[in-house]
This record gives C-alpha cells, structure tokens and sequence, in this order.
C-alpha cells in the first residue's frame, strides 16, 4: 500500500543513541557540562552545575547533548502538523473542533473548500457543510502559545471521514505506531488490511474491510501504545499479528 | 477505545451500530455477555464494611458506616439503610465537582430501589429498642473509573459491601444503646441478592453491559433488578422506548443472567470473618 | 446520636519495650506502596497506601478552564481538589466538602506549583484530584506525595517531583511518621515537603510545642524520612515501565543490542 500522506517522524526509542535508562522529573542526567549540554526535555539546575530531567523517559546521548525522549505527555499544536479533528461546536462563521490538545482548533469556511484557486462566487461561505461529530483529516496553518490553533482542510489527503474508526493514544507514541521510515505502519496495513492514518496529535483513523481484521488491528496499535519504550517492537508486532490471525482464524 | 468527550463523532456512532446489527461488539464480547467483574472486599480499614468492585474499565469504591437514631413514626422498629453514590471529578473528564447531578443521584436511586423493594435489608434486626433507637446504615459509593454501566457495578459493590461489614450489636440500657461485644455481619444485615442487570439499546439492538463507548452512543438503557424469583424494580433511561415484547424478552434474560452471575460471583463468600 | 464504640485515645504512645503502638520504632516510617497509571480515563494517575491511608490521585489538563473566567491570560493555573470520603474516617464525615478539605487543597497546590512550568501554558488549567479513600494520620503528606506521582505520570514537565513526610512529638519523644492515633493523641506534627531539584521545603506547617533543640533535630528527621519516601516515589514511577519491559524481555523481546 502506499504511503498516503503519512507525517515522517523520528523512531528514536530504536535509536542508538538512546539508552535503556528510564529518568524521572528532578533526577540528574550529568554533571559533567564540559562534555555534555542540555538538550529536550532537561533543565539546568540553580547554580548551572547539573542537567536534570523534567520529564518521565528515557535518557538519550546525541552529539554532546543529553536530552530525555518523553514516555508520556501531551500534544502541542504545531503549524504544519497534519492532525484528526472532530467538529464540536460550530457557529455561522467557524467551526470548533477537538484536535486532543488543550485548545480547541478553529476551521473557518473559506479553509474548509477544496480548490480555492477555482472558488467561484457561488462557493457560500457558511457552516453547512460539516456536522457536529464529523472527523476531519486537517492541517494546522497557525498555532502559538495563547490563542486557538487554525486549521484548514486544503492539502492533499486532507478532508472528511465518513467511515471507519478513530483511536486515540499518548502523543509521544506516534513515532512507534509509524515506525522507522514507515515500517511498523506498512507492516499494519499489510498484515491486517486496514487503510491507516496517524496523525501527530496521537489520532488514528483505520478501516478495514472486516470486523475481525480492525479489531485486530485496533489491538496491534495498543499493544504498540503499551509497549512502545522496548526496542524490537516491529519484529514482535509482525509476529504478534500473525500468531493472532492463524489463533482466529483470519487469512 | 476513543476519546471521552462529550461529542461522540459521527463514524464512532456509525461503526458501533453497523457492527452491532451484525451481532459485533467493540470490544468483541457476546451480546448477553458481562465483562469480568473483580471484587475485593474489606479493603478500608476505618469502614465498617468495603467493597472495591471492577466491572471493565468501571471501578467502583464503597463503604459502609452507620449510626444510632431514631427510626421514621411509621416504621418504629425498622432500621434504615441508605445509600448514595458519588461521581468523582477524578473518574472521567465528564464529571464535574459540586452537588450531587442527576447522573450520581440516579446511580444511587436505582441500586437503593432494587435492594429496598426486595425486602432484603434485615430492618428488624437493626433496630436496638422500638421508636428510640436503630441503626442507620449508610452505603456510599464512590466511583473512580467511569468505563460504562455503573449501575450494575454499584449494585454488586453494594451487596458486597454489606455481606462484608461487621456492625456492632447493640442492647438497649437506661444510659441509652450499649454494645454487646458482638458483631452483625453477612446475612443477618442483608439475607437475599438482587442484582441489576442493565441492557442498553442502540436503534433496535439490545446487548447487556454497555461498555463507555456503547453507553455514551445509546440512546438509552434498562436496568432490571431481580432476585431469585422476583423483579424488584426497573429503571428505563435515556429517551429511547421499548416494544413491550423487548420489555418481557429482557427480564426473562435477565433472570438468567443474574442467575448465573449469583453463582459465579458467589458473593456470600465475602461475610467478615469477625466475630 | 452515639456510636456503640468509642474512638478512644490510648494513655500511652510507646508499649513497654519502647516501640511504638503500632510496632515501629522512633524513626520508622509506616509501610509504603505506590502505583501509577491506576485510573484509564485520567492523564495521569497514581495510588498511594502509607500504613492505613489509602489515596487515589488523578491530573487532567493541561485543559480549557471552566469557568472561564478563571483563566489567566500569562499563565495556567494549578488547581488541587482534595476531599475525602465519608467512611475514611471513624465518624461518617458529611459529604459535603468542609474546611479543613478546602485549606489543605490550596496548601497542597502551593506545594506544588514552584515544581510546574505553568508560565509556558498560559490560559489553562492542570487539574488534581485526589481521594482519601482511608485515613489514619498524615493524609496532607500522603497526598501530595501521591498528587507529585500523578502529575508525573501525566508527562507533565516538572523541576523535580515533590516528597513528604510528617514528624512528630509524642510522649515527650520525637518521632517520625505519625499515625492517626499519634496526632490525635500526641504533643506536635510539624508536615514538611521536599522539592529535590532545590532541596527546599514547599510545605511547612507546625501545630505544637517544641523548644530550639528539639525543632533541629526534627529538621534532620525529616530530611532523613523525605529521602526515603522518594526512592519508593521514584521506584513505582519508573516500574511502570520497568515491568512491561521486564514481560517482554521474558518472550524474548527487547534484545539488549
């Protein structure tokens, strides 16, 4: 299957440079600054003597920095980020949606019409088009600290679902449901059939065309949420699920 | 399985109830099947009587206390039990603090109906003297993980938190209520189980035990609560109907199923082994 | 009315082989047992019993504020919810929040906020909410310990997690930890937290008598005491993970090259 838009991320836990050392807020990555500078996910202490973690993760060693790769935590809205939203409120001028962060998006009318360059008059600028509970594959176009991201649905693979299902799991696990350059995602699809899409903000649409095979797959993703700070996880996946469809009975 | 927001989307709706007409559950169970129940009891030391029950995802707390009172003009030497439930803020984002809602005081009121109405509450033993002194019992349920269906998960966690209290007996002196030294516990506080078994309906598909999801995409539910041979109460919510044929297929199931449930659970294992 | 059995107070606090009622000794702490990630719905959760106590924690946010009023517009607010259920204690307790649950909810959020970053997340709220489900004594320290967990369990950035313990006078001697019947029954309870990327108290109330010498040597006690609770606070954070990693390894999976 091929790739349809998927984001490319980092699968860093596979990665190297990252150890096995699980660090908890407070706790001190070095105190050696000479050889070390802070990196994601570190703070300096007081005085500037010791990198300490802020968050619950795995301590990594890139090129002189120490930085600690989160085992859980939240989605921040980025521009650029493609992200599964549902439509929660919608006035005659915009609409509200969920994008799982701590800011509902806002998606106005003229970003909601699939080819601007062609937009004629008629094109009405009102809500109608969406539902509330609609799920829509989006594009983040601004997000900042303080005020509600702006989406827009203009851009390749982006629009509405109508069917399927939509999972949610921790932010910081998407790389791992994605794999490294795409492996774990194709490996999914392949095993199971489904036609999956995950987006940054920790959302999954899949569909299949069987009950039993998106169940499957539905499990697969949460086993990988559940296990994503272990490395050789895509090995064990493809094992998991063909152990799974021979124990069903689904070839 | 999906996010707990108060707008459910419009294909999570689709996908349960399509999977459903073809006899599909989200999470893969039978239609008349329950998720497994685990029950501990005894767990809070300064309770005369606890419970800490599972059902899924759901996973309800309660406890027993009670007090020394006067009983109601009308019933002089029946003790009383009462039971409230309370959905914490810290279960689901759907709960907010404050006074009770509509959702806790219902959850209570359907399991306090079903345990009323069987008559299983050994009123005349908890009464101390005639119009002076009984027992209040209070059972207080508190729920810490909202996964769907807390009525039925209440109503075993309260049975089980009563069959495991032990309450001091009392004897009327001058000075007033006194204690003998020993203790009430298992069936001579309650000497019968009704069980609610809820049923909730999408369209015109009926399953035991919504699970969040289906609970959250049903329009309503039934809850029936049986003992051996009676029905005790029904509670219908939420804005759907049902044909009266459904009504009477459903309390036939549900005599079935609370049937195997009391001997799957056992709950009678449960009485305080204090003497 | 009555209760036909009385919450007396004991006349003694030490048996006769000078340990304390409950078998400790002076600098013993209770049994200790934390967990995290025990409530699915929340962000982040987490579950402490010390001796008697049982406390539930969970963190939502950083979320929306309702009311929205509430919000401010240069940073997010921290707001703890500390209650406890009618049958924790030996009196049925109202269900209604009372007092002294609202004032050590703020003591408890002012505790924790110098550890958050909350200046980077202007405009929302982090949510705790934390359930004394069973209380024998030393409930605020409990409970801040087990809120510090949650929060970190919810992946929320933090300067360091935050400990505490309470220590004590009873009998004329100074001691650690005290239980529910040695803070009814004692002379002074001094509850402290630590927040360890400063090595500094964020908690700090005293209800007593105690002269000059006496309150150092509480000092030290403490720090000895808080050092310990954290090495559990760290361990049930990390094991988490530890244990999945651990079920995996035993198929065969995660190859340590």
């Amino acid at each position: 299957m091929e790739n349809n838009g998927e984001v490319e991320t980092e699968d860093e836990i596979e990665d190297n440079s990252t150890t096995r050392e699980i660090v908890a807020p407070g706790e001190v990555l070095t105190t050696d600054l000479e050889a070390y500078k802070r990196g994601r996910g570190t703070i300096l202490n007081k005085d500037g003597t010791k990198i300490m973690s802020v968050l619950v993760g795995l301590k990594q060693i890139r090129n002189n920095y120490v930085n600690v790769i989160p085992l859980q935590g939240f989605y921040t809205a980025r521009t650029g980020d493609k992200v599964i939203a549902i439509v929660v409120d919608k006035n005659p001028v915009k609409y509200r949606c969920d994008i799982n962060a701590k800011y509902q998006a806002i998606l106005r009318p003229q970003n909601a019409i699939k080819h601007r360059k062609k937009r004629r008059r008629r094109d009405k600028l009102d809500t109608e088009k969406f539902d509330i509970g609609d799920v829509l594959i989006a594009k983040i176009i601004s997000a900042d600290r303080l005020n509600s991201p702006e989406l827009t649905l203009v851009g390749k693979y982006l629009g509405r679902k109508r069917d399927g299902i939509c999972l949610t799991i921790d932010p910081p696990k998407v790389p791992r449901i994605i794999g490294r350059n795409g492996s774990m995602i194709k490996l999914l699809k392949s095993e199971t059939n489904c036609n999956i899409f995950v987006t940054q903000n920790g959302r999954i649409w899949l569909k299949g065309d069987r009950f039993e095979y998106e169940r499957l797959a539905i499990e697969a993703v949460y086993k990988i949420e559940r296990e994503a700070h272990t490395r050789g996880l895509t090995d064990r996946i493809g094992e998991f699920l063909k152990q799974e469809k021979e124990k069903r009975g689904i070839n | 399985m999906m996010d707990i927001k108060r707008v459910i989307s419009t294909i999570e709706k689709e996908y349960i109830k399509n999977n459903l007409e073809k006899g599909n559950r989200i999470d893969g169970r039978d239609l008349w099947e329950y998720r497994e129940f685990d029950i501990k009891t005894d767990t809070i030391a300064a309770a005369e009587g606890s419970a800490d029950v599972s059902l899924g995802d759901t996973r309800i707390l309660t406890g027993v206390k009670y007090d020394i009172g006067e009983p109601y003009p009308d019933t002089p030497d029946d003790g009383v039990c009462t039971i409230m439930a309370e959905l914490l803020p810290l279960a689901s984002p759907l709960f907010e603090g404050g006074p009770p809602d509509q959702q806790s005081i219902e959850l209570a009121r359907v399991v306090d109906r079903g345990i009323r109405h069987a008559d299983c509450v050994q009123t005349k033993k908890l009464c101390i003297k005639e119009e002076k002194a009984v027992y209040i019992i209070f059972v207080d349920m508190y729920v810490i993980n909202h996964g769907g269906n807390m009525i039925d998960c209440g109503g075993i966690s309260a049975l089980s938190s009563l069959i495991s209290s032990h309450i001091p007996k009392g004897k009327w002196t001058e000075d007033g209520p006194e204690w003998t030294g020993e203790y009430f516990s298992g069936d001579e506080i309650i000497n019968e189980l009704p069980i609610p078994v809820t049923f909730g309906k999408i369209e015109d598909n009926l399953f035991l035990d919504p699970c969040l999801p289906e609970q959250l995409v049903s329009e309503g539910r039934i809850t029936i609560s049986v003992t051996k041979d009676n029905i005790t109460s029904i509670q219908k919510s939420g804005t759907t109907t049902f044909t009266t044929e459904q009504v009477r297929m459903l309390s036939n199931k549900a005599f079935e199923i609370a049937d195997d449930l009391r001997e799957k659970l056992d709950l009678w294992q449960y009485k305080s082994k204090q003497e | 009315m009555t209760l036909l059995i009385q919450d007396k107070y004991p006349e003694k606090l030490f048996r006769e082989d000078g340990k304390r009622l409950d078998g400790r000794d002076k600098d013993d702490l209770r049994n200790i047992k934390m967990e995290v990630g025990v409530i699915k719905n929340a962000d982040g959760s987490a579950y402490i019993e010390w001796g008697n106590n049982k406390i539930f924690a969970s963190v939502y946010g950083p979320r929306e504020v309702h009311p929205h009023h509430l919000a401010k517009p240069d940073k997010g607010i921290l707001r703890v919810f500390y209650r406890m259920t009618t049958y924790s204690v030996f009196d049925r307790k109202r269900p209604a929040p009372g007092r002294r649950e609202k004032e050590i909810s703020m003591i408890i959020a002012d505790c924790l906020e110098p550890v958050l970053f909350l200046e980077l997340y202007p405009g929302t709220s982090f949510e705790i909410f934390i359930e004394v489900v069973d209380a024998d004594g030393g409930t605020r320290c409990a409970s801040t310990t087990v809120a510090a967990l949650a929060l970190a369990d919810a992946g929320v950035p933090m300067r360091s997690l935050v400990t505490s313990c309470a220590v004590g006078k009873i009998d004329g001697q100074l001691v650690t930890d005290l239980s529910g019947i040695e803070d009814k029954a004692g002379e002074a309870d001094l509850p402290v937290a630590m927040t360890w990327f400063n090595d500094e108290l964020s908690l700090l109330q005293f209800d007593g008598k105690v002269n000059k010498d006496e309150f150092n040597e509480f000092l030290e006690m403490a720090e000895e005491a808080l050092g310990q609770v954290y090495q559990i606070q760290l361990d049930a954070l990390k094991r988490k993970y530890q244990q999945i990693r651990d079920n995996v390894q035993e198929e065969g999976g995660d190859p340590e090259e």
